[in-house]
């Protein structure tokens, strides 16, 4: 699963996000999320992927930031 | 400004026997245990523990955004809150009261929470602990989330003193209502710690009750010769308490009335009790109340199961009643649904309420040998009728030696 698909089924299956509101430009704070919800997401993701997300990395707004920030940590894990 | 009177016009309950009063005390009534063996794993191994459980489904009633932030203690009160407003006639939208307060007991917060948080951050490798970790284990968190979910914006108060928390939570509501700072409060309380790591340290204390030889559930057995201990328990159990005025203004049907609460502390040991305390807490009440003592007609005790514990209070009855202990009907529900700590006094207010309210008496279960130290109508093993009962006592003890009495008054038809 890629880190866009892995955070849209978490947010509509965990965080009860409406799909229909969820896109690559959606950002975090437009679909309903508040700072320790973000954190929290975050903490799922590096769950699921096995990875670190450095604090000062964490500036993302939107999906496909996020998700882009995602797939450059797998990569440089080696996975 | 006069006292106001004080009414219970809702109670909502997360409890081992199921979240509709009416049928947890008619169980309990029946003298049904609801104390079972629960396997508990731990450190590669499992052990079965005699627990008293809640089968707990919160479903809709909590959304998943902020679920995600609850710890179980959380989710029942968040729950009992909704069975409470829902009952009093003030969930209106999913919205409760905006002015009222929040008063709740909880002994150790979120326990389960804090044992999955540290086991993942005290592993090998470690991970990071979750930012929400705090929130989640703080002992504030349940009345924190009550407020938010529904909308109250009063004082939201969390008292934590073990066993005596809710009764605590209770009185305190009464008395701000009592005395004019509040018209409506949401006070009671609750606990969850049926996980291995808190449970290993009740073990430890050498206070919990081995399964009687006729079974599990008959292994809670106060004032009992048989008895071996405690059994925990957990849930929630809210009360909505108003003023009189504020009840009458909108036609609430009241369930009964508080009308005494004392609070003493032993000033003695860690965990053994103290009559002089508890005597203390008793009269304090009544005195509150203005009641003498010959009106009680029932008292709930404490009672947990202990040796040591089931006597003190004996002794203590009978130093605040005098002769009128004779006459009295003491029992204890824990023996059908176990200890549920920073909930117990909670719950137990709740079902003298139904006591009031139908005029019959809960027994104490498993009282078929009685300890010959507690000389007391313990109420053994059958429910009793008492329709002419007007005023009843609960009381809660702790470890630390606090101890918090409640009087409670049946509503008679005007």
């Amino acid at each position: 699963m890629t880190p866009y698909m892995f955070l849209a089924q978490v947010l509509s299956e965990k965080y009860d996000v409406d799909p229909d509101t969820i896109s690559p430009e959606a950002t975090l704070t437009e679909l309903g999320l508040d700072s320790l919800t973000i954190v929290e997401l975050l903490f799922d993701v590096e769950d699921e992927f096995g990875i670190e997300i450095p604090e000062e990395r964490a500036t993302f707004q939107t999906l496909a930031e996020a998700a882009a920030l995602v797939d450059e940590l797998v990569q440089a894990k080696g996975g | 400004m006069p006292l106001r009177r004080t009414f219970i016009t809702g109670i909502g309950v997360v409890s081992p026997h199921g979240d509709n009063l009416d049928e947890v005390f008619d169980r309990v009534f029946a003298g049904e245990s609801s104390v079972r063996k629960v396997p508990i794993e731990a450190n590669g191994s499992r052990c079965d523990m005699l627990l008293s459980p809640v089968d707990f489904e919160p479903g809709h009633l909590i959304p998943k955004m902020s679920g995600r932030f609850m710890a179980r203690a959380t989710k029942m009160a968040v729950v009992a809150a909704h069975h409470a407003l829902e009952a009093s006639g003030l969930l209106v939208s999913g919205a409760g009261p905006a002015e009222a307060g929040i008063y709740l007991g909880c002994g150790l917060g979120g326990s389960d929470e804090l044992q999955a948080h540290y086991e993942r951050f005290l592993a090998d490798p470690p991970r990071r602990l979750r930012a929400a970790s705090t929130p989640m284990i703080m002992a504030s968190g349940p009345a924190s989330h009550i407020s938010m979910q529904y909308g109250i914006t009063g004082p939201t108060m969390t008292y934590s003193i073990a066993c005596v928390s809710s009764a605590v939570a209770i009185g305190e509501a009464f008395r701000a209502i009592r005395h004019g700072y509040l018209d409506t409060a949401l006070a009671g309380g609750t606990e969850a710690q049926l996980n291995a790591g808190a449970l290993a340290g009740w073990r430890e204390l050498s206070v919990l009750a081995s399964e009687h030889t006729t079974g599990a559930e008959a292994s809670s057995r106060p004032f009992d010769a048989q008895r071996t201990g405690l059994v925990l328990g957990e849930g929630s159990i809210i009360l909505v308490l108003e003023s009189e005025d504020a009840a009458r203004a909108r036609g609430a049907e009241p369930l009964a009335e508080i009308v005494g609460y004392g609070v003493s502390s032993d000033a003695y040991n860690l965990t053994e009790p103290s009559s002089d305390g508890q005597t203390r807490a008793m009269r304090l009440a009544l005195e509150d109340a203005s009641v003498a003592g010959e009106r009680i007609g029932y008292v709930n005790a404490h009672a947990t199961g202990t040796l040591l514990g089931d006597r003190v209070e004996a002794e203590a009855i009978r130093n605040t009643f005098g002769s009128h202990a004779d006459k009295l009907a003491v029992s204890s529900t824990k023996s059908v649904h176990g200890h549920l700590i920073g909930a117990a006094s909670a719950l137990e207010t709740a079902l003298t309420v139904r006591m009031l309210q139908t005029g019959r008496i809960a027994p104490t279960a498993n009282l078929t040998d009685p300890d010959p130290e507690c000389d007391l109508d313990c109420v053994p093993l059958v429910g009793r009728e008492a329709p002419g009962l007007e005023y009843a006592l609960t009381n809660s003890f702790a470890f630390g030696g606090s101890n918090a009495t409640l009087v409670l008054r049946k509503v008679l038809a005007s």
